[in-house]
C-alpha cells in the first residue's frame, strides 16, 4: 500500500499556500484534513475520485458542449481537497464584503435616482454615462425596499502575503451557487464522518435564505404569491443550477414563452388559464429581458415586462441595471464609494485598477503590458482577456489595436499572482491556483452570507484562469466554526 | 401548472412508454428469430416500432443483428431507443424541478445506458438479449421509481395519460398490422407461435392461457388485446384509466374545456365498452381500429390545444 506523499509538493515560490506555510509544515485548519489523507492509500483516493466522478453524472450534474453535431456531455472537474477557510479569516470576509454591498446598493439606488455621487464629483459622469450597462429605462424607478442587489457573488483572491482582493463584484446573475451545494454533498459522501470533526458549518441554509427574501419582496399582499425563476432554458449552459434552485426553493422555473404581459401585470400559462406573477427570480441577461425595450430579437424575455416592473406590479431579482456597479472600471471607485455612502475605510480591497479610457493610465499600462492582466469592462466568464505575462509580442500588438479602437471598454490590472491549494493530481498533491466566490444574500431584514462558496481553481498547471469555461474546475470550500 | 411543464410530463411519459413496447416486442421477436426453419420476417416489427416504409425495411434487411442494431440505436430512426429515451429525458430535464429527483436520475441512467459502447458491443458481437434485458430493465426501475415516488397530482395526471395514450395506440398499431398480415397470409391464422409470439410481445401470453382454454385463436386475442379490463395493456384498460386520470384534472377555471375532452374521452371508452368481437368483425376490423386510433389522436390534440397552450 503507497500512502500519497505529502513530501513532494512543489511550492509555488512568491505564492500564498492554503494549506502549506513551508514544506511540511502545515496550517493549523488542515491538520486534521490531512491526518486523515494520510492513513488513505493512493488507490483509496483515486476510488473517491472516481465515486466524485459518477456521483455528478448520474444525478446529471454536467453541461453539454454542442461541438460535433451530438451534444458531448461533460461535468465540471471537482477536486476532491476541500479548501478550507478559518473563522477568523472568514468574519473578516464577510465584514468586509456586507460593507462593500451596502455602498453598492446606495450607488445603484443613487445613479438611478439624484446622482449625488456624480454631483459630488466622486465618479465622472461621462464614466457612468458611458457605460453599456447604465440603464435610463431604469431612470426614477423604485424598487422594493430600495434593493438592487439581492443576490451578489463577490469574487475574492489572495495576493502573495495573504491578503484578500476584490476581484470582480458580480451583481448581475451570479451563478456557481448550486456547485456550492452539490460539492458539499459529495464531501458528505467522500469522507465520512470528517465535517463533524472538523467542525465545518453548513452551507444547506442558502435556498431557505434565498426563498424567505424573494417572498418578502411580493408586491402584492397575498398569502401565496407566486415566485417564478426565469430561466433562459434547456440549452443554457447554468440550466441544471436554475433547476436545482427552483426545486430547492419550491418555486415555479419558467422560461420567457411560459410568461405573458397584461395590463401591466404578469402572468403565467398554467393549465388553468393564466396565473398572475410576483416575483420573478431572473436568471436572464437584462438586455434580453424585454424585446419591448431591449434587444429587440430577444425571444428569452417577455415583452411588456419592464411596463410592469415600472408600474411595481412585479418585483425582479436582481434589479434591472445592475451591471453599472459591476462594470470593470466602475469597479476602480468602489473604495471611493464605500467612503462617501458609508464614511468608513474599506475592509476588503481593490485590485489597482487602470481604465484604459483614460490617457495616462493608458500610457503607463501600455509601457507594461507584461506585467497586466487586461480585461474588457463588460466581459466575463474569462473571454476577450490578455494575460501579459504569458502573451506573445504579437498578441500584445494586436490587442493594443483593439484597446485603441475604444479604450473604454478597457482596464487593465497588475498580474496578481492568486494563492495557490493542493490539489490531488496524478496520485499526489499538486499546487493549483484558486479564488473564492462567496455568495450574499440581500433581503429587507438584511445581509446574510452562507458560510462557504465556490472555490475555482485553475486545473492547468501555471495558470491562472479559474474560470470554468477554460478550463477550470472546483473545491468544495469548508468555513470553520470560531 | 405552467403548460409547458404539463406538456414535458404528457411527453417524456409517452416516450418512456413507447421505448417500452417496442423493446418487448423486439426482445419476443428476437427470440423468434432464433427459433425458427423458415425465414423470419423482421417486416411487420420494423412498420410498428420504427413507422418506417420500404426504404427502411430494406436498410437493414432481414438480418437480426441489423434490425436490433437499428431498432436501438440509429439516429436516423425517429423512434429508436436512442431517440426516444434522448427526447424523454430533455423533456424531463426541462421539468426536473418537479419531479421526483430518483425519477430524474432514473432517465438519466437510462440514457447514459444507451449510450454505453458495451451495449453496442452485446448486439454485435454478443447476445443481443442481454443488451435488450439491460435496456429493459431500466424501464422498470422508471416505473417503479415514478410509481413509489410521484407525487399523486395534477404531474402524476399528465403522466399517466401520456402513458395510457401511448401505450393504447401501441397496442392498437400491433393488432392491425398482424391482422392485415393474416389478410395477406390466411395460413398464418392457424399459427400457433403467430399468436403465441403477438401476446407474448404485449405481455399477454399467461393471461390468455388462463382466459381461453382452447388453444389460439384469432377472435380470442382480438377480446384480450381490445376489450379485456383486466389486461394492462388492452385498450378498454387504456382507455379507462386515461378517463381516471383526466377527471381528476377537474378545475373550475377551465371547464368549458374540461367538460369537451371529458366528452370526448367518454365517448371513446363508450365505444370500446360496446364493441364486440363480432360488431368489429361487422365493422371491418381495420377500419373499427383506424375509427379507435383517430380517437386517441384527437384526445391528444385537444390536450395540446387546451392544455399544453399550443393552439
Amino acid at each position: 500500500m503507497s500512502t500519497i506523499s505529502l513530501h513532494r509538493y512543489q511550492h509555488v515560490s512568491n505564492t500564498w499556500d492554503e494549506m502549506y506555510i513551508s514544506d511540511n509544515h502545515l496550517r493549523e485548519q488542515y491538520h486534521k484534513i490531512i491526518g486523515y489523507l494520510e492513513q488513505e492509500s493512493a488507490s483509496d483516493l483515486n476510488k473517491k475520485e472516481e465515486l466524485a466522478k459518477r456521483l455528478f453524472m448520474s444525478q446529471g450534474i454536467t453541461f453539454t458542449v454542442y461541438d460535433s453535431g451530438e451534444g458531448i456531455e461533460k461535468i465540471f472537474p471537482f477536486d476532491i481537497i476541500p479548501r478550507i477557510i478559518t473563522g477568523t479569516e472568514w468574519s473578516f470576509i464577510e465584514k468586509g464584503i456586507k460593507q462593500r454591498l451596502k455602498a453598492l446598493n446606495l450607488f445603484l439606488k443613487d445613479v438611478y435616482h439624484n446622482q449625488f455621487i456624480i454631483k459630488d464629483q466622486v465618479i465622472p459622469a461621462s464614466l457612468i454615462y458611458s457605460c453599456p450597462h447604465f440603464l435610463r429605462e431604469m431612470h426614477q424607478l423604485n424598487v422594493p425596499y430600495d434593493i438592487y442587489i439581492h443576490i451578489a457573488g463577490i469574487d475574492l483572491i489572495r495576493d502573495y502575503d495573504g491578503t484578500f482582493y476584490v476581484l470582480e463584484d458580480n451583481l448581475r446573475t451570479p451563478s456557481g451557487v448550486s456547485y456550492m451545494l452539490e460539492n458539499r454533498e459529495i464531501t458528505k459522501r467522500l469522507f465520512p464522518d470528517l465535517l463533524p470533526q472538523c467542525k465545518v458549518r453548513s452551507v444547506t441554509e442558502y435556498p431557505a435564505i434565498l426563498y424567505k427574501n424573494l417572498l418578502a419582496l411580493s408586491p402584492r399582499a397575498v398569502a401565496n404569491p407566486t415566485i417564478v425563476l426565469l430561466s433562459p432554458g434547456l440549452y443554457n449552459s447554468a440550466y441544471y443550477e436554475h433547476t436545482t434552485l427552483a426545486r430547492l426553493m419550491g418555486v415555479e422555473l419558467v422560461e420567457g414563452r411560459d410568461l405573458v404581459v397584461r395590463d401591466q401585470r404578469v402572468y403565467m400559462k398554467t393549465t388553468t388559464g393564466l396565473q398572475q406573477v410576483d416575483v420573478i427570480y431572473k436568471r436572464v441577461d437584462d438586455e434580453f429581458i424585454d424585446p419591448l425595450v431591449f434587444n429587440p430579437k430577444s425571444i428569452l424575455g417577455v415583452a411588456g415586462l419592464m411596463s410592469a416592473y415600472r408600474k411595481g406590479n412585479v418585483a425582479i431579482i436582481n434589479a434591472i441595471g445592475n451591471g453599472v456597479a459591476d462594470d470593470k472600471a466602475v469597479y476602480s471607485y468602489v473604495p471611493d464609494m464605500i467612503r462617501y455612502y458609508l464614511n468608513e475605510e474599506p475592509l476588503l480591497k481593490n485590485v489597482p485598477t487602470y481604465s484604459l479610457g483614460n490617457p495616462e493610465h493608458k500610457e503607463y499600462v501600455f509601457q507594461n503590458m507584461h506585467k497586466m492582466v487586461i480585461k474588457k469592462t463588460n466581459g466575463s466568464g474569462g473571454y476577450g482577456m490578455l494575460m501579459g505575462h504569458a502573451a506573445s509580442e504579437a498578441d500584445i500588438e494586436n490587442y493594443k489595436i483593439e484597446i485603441l479602437k475604444d479604450p473604454r471598454n478597457f482596464i487593465a490590472q497588475p498580474t496578481i499572482s492568486l494563492s495557490t491549494a493542493p490539489c490531488y493530481m496524478d496520485g499526489m498533491l499538486q499546487p493549483r491556483r484558486v479564488d473564492l466566490r462567496p455568495y450574499a444574500l440581500v433581503g429587507p431584514d438584511g445581509i446574510s452570507i452562507v458560510p462557504g462558496g465556490l472555490t475555482r481553481v485553475a486545473l492547468k498547471e501555471g495558470s491562472l484562469v479559474v474560470n470554468s469555461s477554460q478550463g477550470g474546475g472546483s473545491k468544495d470550500t469548508w468555513v470553520l466554526a470560531s | 401548472m405552467l403548460s409547458r411543464v404539463a406538456s414535458s410530463l404528457y411527453w417524456l411519459s409517452r416516450y418512456v412508454e413507447r421505448s417500452d413496447g417496442i423493446l418487448r416486442m423486439l426482445k419476443i421477436n428476437y427470440a423468434s428469430s432464433q427459433d425458427t426453419i423458415q425465414e423470419f420476417t423482421w417486416t411487420p416489427v420494423i412498420q410498428i416500432s420504427s413507422g418506417g416504409g420500404e426504404a427502411e425495411t430494406s436498410v437493414v434487411k432481414n438480418d437480426s443483428r441489423s434490425v436490433v442494431e437499428y431498432l436501438l440505436f440509429n439516429r436516423d430512426n425517429p423512434n429508436s431507443i436512442i431517440n426516444m429515451i434522448t427526447l424523454a429525458r430533455e423533456n424531463a430535464r426541462s421539468v426536473q424541478e418537479h419531479i421526483a429527483k430518483d425519477l430524474w436520475q432514473c432517465l438519466n441512467e437510462y440514457y447514459h445506458t444507451v449510450k454505453d459502447p458495451k451495449l453496442l458491443w452485446y448486439v454485435q458481437k454478443d447476445d443481443p438479449v442481454t443488451a435488450l434485458d439491460i435496456l429493459i430493465k431500466q424501464v422498470m426501475l422508471y416505473y417503479g421509481t415514478a410509481g413509489s415516488l410521484m407525487e399523486r397530482g395534477e404531474i402524476r395526471s399528465f403522466m399517466s395519460i401520456g402513458k395510457y395514450l401511448e401505450r393504447s395506440i401501441q397496442s392498437i398499431d400491433i393488432l392491425d398490422i398482424k391482422f392485415i398480415s393474416i389478410s395477406n397470409n390466411p395460413d398464418l391464422l392457424t399459427d400457433t407461435s403467430y399468436w403465441q409470439h403477438l401476446l407474448l410481445s404485449l405481455g399477454g401470453y399467461e393471461l390468455y392461457l388462463k382466459s381461453y382454454r382452447k388453444g389460439f385463436e384469432a377472435e380470442n386475442v382480438l377480446e384480450l388485446v381490445m376489450l379485456n379490463n383486466d389486461f394492462p395493456r388492452s385498450a378498454k384498460y387504456a382507455v379507462n384509466n386515461i378517463q381516471r386520470y383526466f377527471e381528476r384534472l377537474k378545475s373550475d377555471k377551465n371547464i368549458d374545456h374540461y367538460n369537451q375532452l371529458s366528452f370526448n374521452i367518454g365517448r371513446l371508452n363508450s365505444t370500446i365498452t360496446y364493441s364486440s368481437v363480432k360488431s368489429m368483425k361487422a365493422e371491418g376490423l381495420h377500419n373499427y381500429l383506424v375509427k379507435i386510433r383517430s380517437e386517441l389522436y384527437g384526445i391528444g390534440n385537444l390536450l395540446n390545444e387546451y392544455y399544453f397552450a399550443n393552439a
